[in-house]
Formats: structure tokens, sequence, C-alpha cells
């Protein structure tokens, strides 16, 4: 094997414990860090408009709440349709404390970091709640309790008047060391909290999975029965993994709501329960870094879904509605396709030229 | 009592579309163990169908509504081809999402047509007076598409039970490897249980839209509307489709004409059935006809 971190140019694991590493080479390690820094610094560089900075963070906030689906559908293999019902408990969970104390509350404007928090516990609560069934039954039956919560959390919001029946509810500007967050920097600070969260929320998850809280998931996913006799609950395990799931989504809902300054229910329906489970598809199931290729692929193809149909309408006069068709339709497609012809997602691409960039110039 | 027994009435033409909903839904459990997400889709295609064949061609609407009920069979038959013949012996979990994909699809093509954001009504055929039997009354479009699904689900489970197709369904369902080796033809039976499902998912739109009008919305809500109606009767039992529809709708009834209005609730009828959902998950996850085969973990 090679001594030396920097030349290693395969995996020649002598222990456990290096195989458990999180950076295999000191390479990885740098290209890492070198990339966080990136991601820190551009917007020090380069400065675009409010529109673009707010599709960043919109990129990056589905990336958290697709951390937690790929954590519940990727790595513990339960199929969760009521995504976006998560997420929508965690934004909730925020309005609920704007209705009750008033939208520029000190709790809501100064104390923002244990609102996030507060938000991700109600979202593992309610995620773990859901995910009770999973104490008797198998994946096909979590489907439909996760749909059903959906509906009845879509209910639930529409026709209650505490959440002003699904309309939009405000969020106040929040304050940071320096005093109040002004209009023209709301986008760059929350890009600054959410790539924080994704660090931290990241990093937890990948150690989570090297441990045996995170390791039992993908064993209850390979074979329950062989779990069992190894001494896991597979029930528990799933319930484990839903509340999980919640976590991250209640994370992503109380973001949201800060982003946008307001909760309203059209963000939370079965449609975006939908595009969340394209986006892990596509990135990759059972891959963190899935969890951040497709929500920038299903985004960036929204956006040019979005263009190629302003476009068309120019062009065509009948053509009313055509955003609303082209979008589910691409969705759609993207699903199927990538089920059908790369069920790794984009994940496995980027392994593929991986391992070609690693072993150039030979073939294998 | 007469609104009683109204409530009663108006639940049972509910239940059983419900039932008539359920019915493709099971069809395909059944035979090949998936979960089909995009059976609303389906049903709204048929009422479409059925509609674009009466009022823009011009067909008698008995004529047009057997017509969409061919068209969606091939329509069916063809989604099965394409999209889930190769993802036999894949695990179900990308099948379930292979369906909620093919349900944003279908949504799509939908929208691409004007049935997706306007609201049509098919032409009066029957009487428009509604027959009343002692203060209680049901609309001749209610009792006919009563008729039309239970003689429809009658010839299913007539089907399953005695025809040489429905018994190698049956075989199918059980033990693929089994009924490979007696020499049936697997996807062709797969095939054909997506495409009797087509067949009844178009009967159903077609009902569903003489009864409330052709909303895509309505229409497709009927799809996961379904779920709780099966977990009721049990997944994979067409009678239990039947018991499960009627008492859902009867449940729905009951909880939007006693509940709303009160103590500040509203629309309680459609979050009704989803609650017992949950409920019947926990407490009798097999329903109340289906096979005891779950694994517990």
């Amino acid at each position: 094997m090679s001594s030396n971190r920097w030349l290693a140019t395969g995996n020649y694991f002598t222990s456990y414990k290096e195989e458990q590493r999180i950076f295999t080479t000191s390479l990885d390690r740098s290209v890492m860090g070198v990339f966080l820094c990136v991601l820190f610094s551009w917007p020090l560089f380069f400065s675009i408009g409010n529109k673009y900075m707010l599709v960043v963070d919109n990129i990056l906030v589905a990336v958290i709440a697709v951390i937690g689906l790929n954590l519940v559908t990727g790595f513990a293999g339960l199929i969760s349709i009521g995504h976006a019902a998560f997420v929508g408990i965690g934004a909730y969970t925020v309005a609920s404390f704007c209705r009750v104390l008033g939208d520029s509350h000190p709790l809501i404007t100064h104390g923002w970091p244990p609102m996030i928090v507060a938000a991700g516990c109600m979202g593992a609560l309610f995620g773990a709640v859901v995910g009770l069934p999973a104490l008797r039954l198998k994946h096909l039956y979590l489907a439909i309790a996760t749909l059903s919560f959906q509906m009845i959390f879509q209910w639930t919001i529409n026709f209650m008047d505490f959440f002003d029946q699904g309309q939009t509810i405000s969020v106040g500007r929040v304050f940071w060391v320096t005093g109040e967050v002004a209009r023209n920097e709301h986008y760059l600070f929350w890009y600054y909290v959410i790539l924080t969260v994704i660090v931290i929320l990241g990093f937890g998850v990948r150690n989570l999975l090297r441990t045996r809280y995170g390791r039992c998931l993908v064993a209850v996913r390979d074979n329950d029965r062989a779990a069992d006799a190894m001494g896991m609950h597979p029930g528990l395990v799933k319930v484990y993994a839903f509340g999980l799931a919640g976590f991250c989504a209640g994370v992503a809902g109380a973001l949201h709501a800060y982003l946008y300054r307001g909760v309203g229910i059209d963000s939370f329906t079965l449609y975006h329960s939908i595009n969340y489970l394209a986006m892990a598809i596509v990135g990759g199931l059972g891959t963190l870094q899935g969890a951040f290729w497709g929500p920038l692929a299903i985004r960036v193809l929204d956006l040019q879904v979005e263009r190629l149909s302003e476009w068309a309408g120019s062009h065509v006069t009948a053509a009313t509605n055509l955003t609303t068709a082209l979008r589910p339709l691409s969705f759609g497609l993207v699903i199927v396709l990538f089920l059908m012809f790369e069920p790794r997602g984009i994940a496995n691409w980027w392994r593929i030229f991986k391992s070609y960039v690693k072993l150039w110039p030979f073939r294998y | 009592m007469s609104y009683f027994f109204q409530l009663v009435v108006s639940g049972i033409v509910v239940g059983s579309i419900y039932a008539l909903s359920a019915l493709g839904f099971v069809l395909i459990y059944k035979s090949s163990r998936v979960l089909n997400i995009a059976h609303g889709q389906i049903i709204a295609a048929g009422a479409f169908i059925t509609y674009a064949l009466t009022v823009w061609m011009g067909i008698p609407i008995y004529l047009s509504f057997a017509m969409s009920m061919v068209i969606t069979f091939f329509l069916a038959m063809s989604v099965e081809r394409i999209f889930l013949r190769r993802l036999i012996g894949e695990p179900i979990i990308s099948v379930i999402m292979v369906t909620i994909g093919l349900m944003s699809i279908l949504d799509g093509l939908i929208y691409l047509t004007p049935f997706g954001t306007e609201n049509f009504s098919f032409p009066p055929y029957l009487p428009t007076t509604p027959i009343t039997v002692g203060g209680v009354s049901i609309s001749w479009t209610q009792l006919v598409g009563v008729i039309i699904t239970f003689t429809m689900i009658a010839g299913f489970s007539w089907f399953f039970k005695k025809s040489t197709i429905g018994i190698s369904m049956r075989a199918v369902s059980d033990d693929q490897m089994a009924s490979m080796a007696i020499g049936i033809s697997v996807p062709k039976v797969f095939g054909l249980a997506w495409a009797m499902a087509g067949l009844s998912a178009a009967a159903a739109g077609g009902i569903i839209g003489n009864i409330t009008g052709l909303n895509f919305d309505t229409l497709h809500a009927f799809g996961i509307v379904v779920f709780p109606v099966v977990i009721l009767g049990g997944l994979d039992s067409i009678q239990g489709a039947v018991v499960g529809g009627i008492i859902m709708g009867l449940i729905q009834q009951f909880a939007s004409g006693y509940l709303d209005g009160n103590w500040g609730l509203n629309g309680t009828g459609e979050v009704m059935p989803y609650i017992i959902l949950l409920v019947i998950l926990l407490f009798k996850p097999h329903g109340l006809f289906g096979i005891h085969e779950i694994e517990r973990v």
C-alpha cells in the first residue's frame, strides 16, 4: 500500500478504521477544503442580482430538504411522498410563532437560530409519528402513510383560521450582530446562513453514516430480517429514519420561511413532494452528494423550462398555460428516464468521472 | 331523519364511484404488486376522452363511453409496455417511483389540453328531474352510475373467479416463478392487468364526469382517495374495494353532513378518509378482506 496519502491510486485499506475515514486521500480533503472556501468567498468577488441570489438560496434550501429525503428514501429505503409536508411543518412552526407573537417579536427576529432548531425538532416529531406504522409494516404501506400525511397537512392548513387558510403569513426581518439585515443584503445573508447549515448537516450526516446509528439504516434497507437477526429493531430504525428526515425537512422549512419572509401553503403541496423526490432520484439515491446534484439539476431544468415556455408563448398564441404543462411533464420525464437508464443518478456520473481522472491515461 | 337517509344515499353513490376507481388500482396491484399512483390521471384521461368524443366529434354518449374504454385499454397497455416492462425484477421502490413519474407526465400532458385548466360538463342526456322517494332524492346520472359500477364490478369478480385469463392473473400474483413454469406469460398478464385497469378507469372517469362535471383537480383527486379505500378493503381484494369504497363514501358524506359548520370545521369530508387510513394502517393494516401476508419486521 501507499504510505503517502497524496499519491494513493486506489483503496488499500488495512483496517476498518481506515475504511471509515471521511476523506480517503489527502487530495480529497484539500479539494473539499478549496471547494468550501470557494463557496463561502465567491459572493465577495462577484455580485449578482437578488433574483439570481434567490435562485441560489432556493437550491440550497432544497439541498437541505433532499439530504433528509435521501436519508429516509435512499439510505433507509422507505419512499416518502409527503416530504413537502414535513418541510411545511418546519415553516409553519415559525409561522405559528409569528401568528401568536406578531411577526417582529424579538424571539423571531433575534432568536432565529434556536427557532430553526425548534422547527427541525418539530419536523422530527411529526416525522416519527408518521413513521409509526413502520413498527408493523413494510415500505409499500409507508408510502401510503406519508401520502395521507401530505393530504392531512394540506387540509389542516387550508381550513384552519389559525394558519390564515393557507394564505401567506409574513415573517419579520431578522437581526444580525450588526443590526437589522437590510433588504439588499437579505439574500446574501441567508446564503451564508443556509450554507453554514448545509456544511453542519452535511458533515453531521456523513459522520452519522460512519457510526452504527447510520449504518443500521443501510442494514435495514438491504435486508431487514438479517438486520433483525443482528440485534437491530427494524421498526424502530425506520421510525428513527423518518425522524431524521423530518428534522432536516423542518430545518429547511424554517429557512424557507425566513428566506421568503412569509409562509404559504403553495410551497408545500403534493407537487413539491414529488419535486423533492425527483431531486433525490436524479441526484442519486443512497449517496450523500446526490443531495447536492439533484436540487441543482432540477432547479436548472425548471428555469430552462420556464424560459422555454416563455419563448414558446411569445411565438404561439394559444399556449397560455404552457409553464404549468411543461413543468410536471419535464419532472415526470426526468424521474422516469433516470429510473430506467441511470437509477444511480448523477452521483454515479461523478463517480465514473472521478475514476477516469484517477486512472488516466489507463482505462482501468 | 330524511337528511340521514339522504346522506346514506349520496354516500352509497359516492362510495360506488370510489369502488369503481379502486377497482382498477386493485387489478394492477393484484397481478403485478405495483402501487399505481398515476391511477387518478388515467381516470381523468378516460373522462376527457369520453367528453371529446361526445361533444367535439358528435358521437352518441353511450358509444363514446364504450370507445373511451377501448382507447384507455390500449393506452394503459402501452404505458405498461413502454415504462413498466423494463422494470420487471427491479426493486419495488423504483417501480412505485416510476408510477409517480408517470403521474407527473400525465399531469403535464393533460395540462397541454384545454381540459387541464377549464371546466366542462357533459350535455344532459338523461332526465334532469331527480327521482324522489320519501324525501330522499337521487339524480338519474347517479342512479345510472351506480348501476354501471355494480355491473362492472360483478363482471370483474366473475372474470377473476372463473375465466382462464383471470385465474392465470391470480396465479401470477401468487407466484411468478411457478406460473411461468406452467406456461403463463407473465409480461402478457401484466399488460392485460394494466389494460383492464385502464378500461375500468375510463368507466369511472365517465361516471364521475357525468355526476360532478369535468374538472381536472376533482378527477385526479380520485386517484389519491382510492388509497384509503383499498387500504380499508384490503389491497388485493375486489370485494374489499367495493365494501371499502362504500364505507368510505358513507364516512365522507356523514363527516361533511354532520361535522362541517360545527366547531369551526370545514371540508372534513376531504380529510376524513386519510385520517381513517392512518388509523387502519396502525391497527389493521391488511384491511377487511386483504390476505394476511404482511411480513412483520
